[in-house]
């Protein structure tokens, strides 16, 4: 499992440093899906992008600090992520079902 | 040594047994990458089905053509984000134990599942194309 090879072993900071900016990629793509959802259902978009901040908090605990748990494992932390996601796809599963903002399709201008 | 119990009675959920010791804190993080990208990818997999189902215009003649190709791809995304957190876990106890990692259901269900929505696509084209 490890390798002299391996930048990790080199700078063990590096693994730390790595996980901060999945994070990162993590809560920008969750408000990413919350803007797509404004679009279908103003009230369930909202609510998405009032999530993303969450996410992003549980990736700053990852780190360590206060209340932190720096490099342990967290079942729980991740499990809220896990449901998170869960959740609005669910959301967005009745909703395109239901046909909520139901649209003809994008059109792009004839020329 | 009480602040240490305290910490691992906190930890004691599902993903942790007390079975084994702390891995390594670089396995730990590898893990919770793993984790976070199996989640990005069933975000993504959600935002592609609503994309399909707003953005699309209907395909001539096959009214139901963008919910058969969009509405699985979201239900895909909800079953990723669930079994990402399930080999978490089976990872992370792993790790405790100090055994070989488990193998890795997801990339087949992905892979087969995306399969089939790439054929049902092309039915689906095909179908509008003759009408």
């Amino acid at each position: 499992m490890t390798s002299s090879n391996d930048p990790e072993d080199v700078d063990p900071v590096s693994s730390r440093a790595r996980t901060k900016l999945a994070w990162t990629r993590a809560a920008i793509a969750f408000a990413a899906l919350g803007v797509a959802v404004l679009k279908t259902n103003v009230a369930a978009g909202l609510t998405v992008i009032a999530l993303t901040p969450l996410v992003w908090h549980i990736g700053r605990l990852s780190q360590g600090g206060p209340g932190g748990a720096g490099g342990k494992s967290r079942p729980r932390q991740l499990l809220l992520i896990s449901v998170a996601v869960a959740a609005v796809a669910v959301t967005v599963l009745v909703l395109v079902i239901l046909g909520h903002g139901r649209s003809s399709g994008f059109h792009p201008p004839r020329g | 040594m009480g602040e240490a119990t305290d910490q691992a009675s906190e930890r004691s959920g599902p993903g942790t047994d007390d079975a084994g010791a702390e891995p390594d804190a670089r396995f730990t993080f590898a893990n919770e990458r793993t984790f976070l990208a199996w989640n990005r990818t069933a975000l993504a997999l959600v935002v592609a089905g609503l994309g399909i189902v707003q953005l699309l215009p209907p395909f001539p003649g096959v009214p139901w053509g963008r919910h058969l190709i969009g509405v699985p791809l979201i239900a895909l995304g909800a079953v990723v984000a669930v079994a990402g957190y399930a080999e978490w876990i089976l990872n992370q106890r792993a790790l405790r134990r100090g055994q070989p990692l488990p193998r890795s259901l997801l990339p087949v269900i992905l892979a087969v599942t995306i399969t089939s929505i790439a054929l049902l696509s092309a039915i689906v084209l095909l179908l509008s194309a003759i009408r």
